[in-house]
């Protein structure tokens, strides 16, 4: 990633920026990859069809949604289902659900089609080929689901009020990608230019789930009452994201993924970093700044959680947003390096969810600063994937001294610091996170505490008297796995969270958040320390709407309706 | 049944775990079997046999020592390639300057994603060579010979060859075949990474227990 001219604010130390605290307060921006998303559907006049809409008055049926860009199309193909109550859950563990789905690359046949309804609602019991791309399901909101098949089959619209409150009609779980249950390997499409950013295909998958779910819960309505029912108004209908339910299979990808996490920080840094590095801001950007500021406010005031921790996070968020926009009554933001100077006050006035609200602010007046670093998003894992065994043994002991300094303080023995202990159940394969010191788990410990591996490592490091890394691990290949994370680490700063993950106090939730939020994800909602409910696609343009409506500019509510 | 490539690396890195390797080794593992399958060959059978004869075993019996200079056997009699490709990629930059000898060795095929590996990290061709079969490496991986899935050879020797090494090559295959019992056994070894289920950690562990009929 290169400097731009003239860059005097260089980007932040990742000793700061990769604190679980911190990652875990991070807000959607232009960089989210819904964004980098609808941004290339509207650049490049992407269409959008129906070929299949095959429904009962039940709900039970198949459709098919395409989207036909300028080399290639994909189609969403949607398995709606009749599900009992007792067999709705949101866990990996449930087997069957209201709706399933898989991106199909290209437009199906009736034959793919039938192959896929033997297989795709059956999820992870199924199987899926090299021309699928993704697997995923979704659950209705029951109380939203009803109210509106309820009052738009009397030809009313539905409460405002109760779409705010949950904001979605379904709520998807798992979206799979990357080879999962037999579908194409990213290798397979990572050179389309559509796919180059990251998580691409689930974001399309997503995108036009909404459009079905949308286009169902209408259908519902007229099926029941054909002479009476009316759609949804346009307006209220871009009210309504599609939700999404997310434990713990998050968080480890984080860490198995170091190059892949470094570039998406790096991205985020270097725009900051140019942004605050401007010498003066025009007043029309200043201008811009202010109003995505106020929007922010009602992005946050809208946002609710009844978890004791995001409630505080909010409150706290809520009062930056006023601070903020207060200040801004008070300073010129034209002249002398005003964003720099914004951001050091922001370092001293606003909790840590502020800060980071403010980092995904300042990007928004400048799209021709940031937008082109999405392109730096995707990683060559490979590229630096490889241990260097000819690395002199004290360059890995000052790598580890550097990146881990904050681990070599921590008293290992003691059992708060490594109370938690992250496995894999024999059931269902999920990831879980366990009392150590409580469950007989030891012998099944996934790698997935950098911190705790590199202090055993660096133990073994300041008493062995071999000359170079391949030496070392010829003799202490257990600590194969935390060199190689040092390396890296070395090469890409950001590329390891800089916190202990196995702390009795560790919030896995802050992992999934920092993830979700580079996907886009709003109105982040924690259910527990490692569980959450989302918001994905709110305000967004449906995909008949993008042209019309910015396919850029919808992350924050609007001021007035329609307007902006 | 078609695999994708990322499962036959995940199931891998899991199964090679499972039988006792580190886990930096069985991530090594998991990109050996992915990349053999990728070149067309069968990478996953050729290592559940692998991780089947060695199951058990210590890996220090396993592992390299130079017995003199340039020939590296095993302790134990017979070098495990798992190991030994990751010692061999580690000294990349010495196999360049010169030739170097292993002595027996089971399943000597999942070397050569390794010394691929090793091939591209300096930036020459590296020839290897058993029971009649000569591989170059880092080339667009010539072959000679039939030797290639021998479970075992008795000496191997690997030299530096005088052709630059050219971009990496393109994935071959990008969907993999596995028999059934292949699947099964390296899905045995996988399981014993796997704790056992109990209701307490199913309820705590994942951290639900909420409603999702809301």
């Amino acid at each position: 990633m290169e400097k731009s001219a003239g860059q005097t604010v260089s980007p932040r130390d990742p000793n700061h920026v990769m604190q679980l605290h911190r990652l875990g307060a991070f807000h959607q921006s232009r960089l989210s990859f819904m964004r980098i998303l609808l941004r290339r559907l509207q650049g490049e006049v992407w269409t959008f069809d129906r070929p299949v809409f095959d429904i009962d008055a039940r709900g039970v049926g198949r459709a098919v949604y395409s989207a036909h860009g300028p080399d290639r199309s994909y189609s969403l193909v949607a398995f709606a289902n009749d599900l009992p109550p007792e067999k709705r859950s949101d866990r990996v563990i449930a087997t069957e659900w209201d709706a399933t789905f898989t991106l199909f690359d290209g437009v199906p046949t009736t034959e793919d089609l039938d192959r896929l309804q033997d297989n795709v609602p059956r999820q992870e019991a199924g199987r899926i080929s090299e021309k699928e791309l993704s697997l995923s399901r979704a659950n209705r909101s029951v109380r939203l689901w009803d109210h509106v098949v309820e009052c738009l089959s009397h030809g009313r619209q539905p409460d405002r009020q109760k779409v705010a409150d949950v904001g979605y009609l379904m709520r998807t779980t798992a979206v799979y990608g990357s080879g999962k249950f037999g579908a194409a390997d990213r290798d397979m499409t990572s050179d389309r230019p559509e796919f180059l950013a990251p998580f691409q295909v689930e974001m399309l998958s997503v995108f036009l789930t909404r459009a079905f779910v949308m286009d169902l819960v209408e259908h519902m309505a007229s099926m029941r009452a054909p002479d009476t029912a009316v759609p949804l108004d346009p307006d209220l209908r871009r009210r309504f994201g599609i939700g999404n339910s997310t434990g713990l299979g998050m968080a480890p990808f984080l860490l198995n993924h170091p190059a892949l996490l470094n570039n998406w920080i790096a991205a985020r840094e270097e725009a900051l970093a140019r942004i605050r590095s401007l010498e003066t801001a025009h007043a029309p950007e200043v201008e811009t700044f202010r109003r995505f500021a106020l929007r922010a406010r009602l992005h946050a005031e809208e946002w609710t959680s009844d978890h004791p921790v995001q409630i505080e996070k909010l409150a706290a968020l809520r009062h930056d947003t006023a601070t903020l926009l207060a200040h801004l009554d008070t300073v010129d933001l034209t002249a002398d390096m005003p964003w720099n100077r914004l951001w050091l006050w922001s370092e001293i006035a606003l909790s840590v969810e502020g800060q980071e609200l403010l980092a995904s602010l300042l990007m928004e007046p400048y799209p021709h600063l940031v937008d082109d670093l999405a392109t730096c998003m995707a990683a060559d894992e490979p590229a630096t994937w490889r241990i260097n065994g000819a690395m002199p043994l004290d360059d890995l002991r000052a790598l580890v001294e550097d990146i881990y300094g904050w681990a070599l303080g921590i008293d290992w023995t003691a059992h708060k610091a490594q109370a938690r202990i992250w496995y894999t159940s024999e059931a269902k394969l999920e990831p879980r996170l366990g009392e150590r010191f409580e469950e007989d788990l030891d012998a099944y410990e996934q790698p997935l505490c950098p911190g705790r591996d590199a202090a055993r490592m660096y133990t073994d490091l300041q008493t062995s008297d071999e000359a170079t890394v391949a030496g070392f691990l010829m003799r202490h290949p257990e600590h194969r796995h935390v060199a190689r994370r040092a390396q890296i680490a070395g090469r890409l700063p950001y590329a390891e969270i800089r916190d202990n993950t196995i702390d009795a106090t560790v919030m896995p939730i802050d992992m999934l958040r920092l993830k979700l939020s580079f996907f886009g994800a709003c109105h982040f909602d924690p259910r527990s320390d490692r569980w959450v409910r989302i918001n994905m696609y709110q305000h967004a343009p449906f995909p008949h709407e993008l042209g019309e409506r910015s396919g850029d500019d919808w992350a924050y509510p609007f001021l007035t309706e329609g307007v902006v | 049944m078609s695999w994708s490539l990322n499962e036959i690396e995940t199931l891998s890195r899991k199964a090679a775990r499972g039988a006792g390797l580190s886990w930096g080794l069985a991530e090594e593992a998991g990109k050996a079997a992915r990349w053999l399958t990728a070149a067309g060959l069968p990478g996953p059978q050729v290592l559940a046999d692998l991780l089947t004869r060695n199951d058990g075993a210590e890996y220090e019996a396993l592992c390299p020592m130079e017995a003199e200079e340039g020939t590296w056997v095993a302790k134990g009699g017979t070098l495990c390639p798992l190991i030994s490709g990751a010692v061999l990629c580690d000294n990349a930059q010495r196999l360049q300057q010169g030739k170097v000898s292993l002595g027996r060795t089971a399943a000597p095929m999942l070397l050569l994603p390794y010394l691929d590996a090793a091939a591209r990290q300096c930036g020459t061709a590296l020839t290897v060579q058993w029971n009649g079969t000569t591989i170059t490496l880092g080339n667009a991986a010539q072959t000679t010979g039939n030797g290639l899935d021998a479970p075992m050879a008795e000496k191997i020797t690997i030299s530096p060859t005088p052709v630059a090494c050219p971009a990496p090559p393109v994935a071959r295959r990008n969907r993999g075949d596995m028999p059934a019992d292949v699947a099964r056994r390296l899905t045995a070894f996988a399981e014993r990474t796997y704790a056992p289920e109990t209701e307490e950690s199913r309820l705590s562990g994942a951290g639900a227990g909420l409603t999702d009929n809301d």
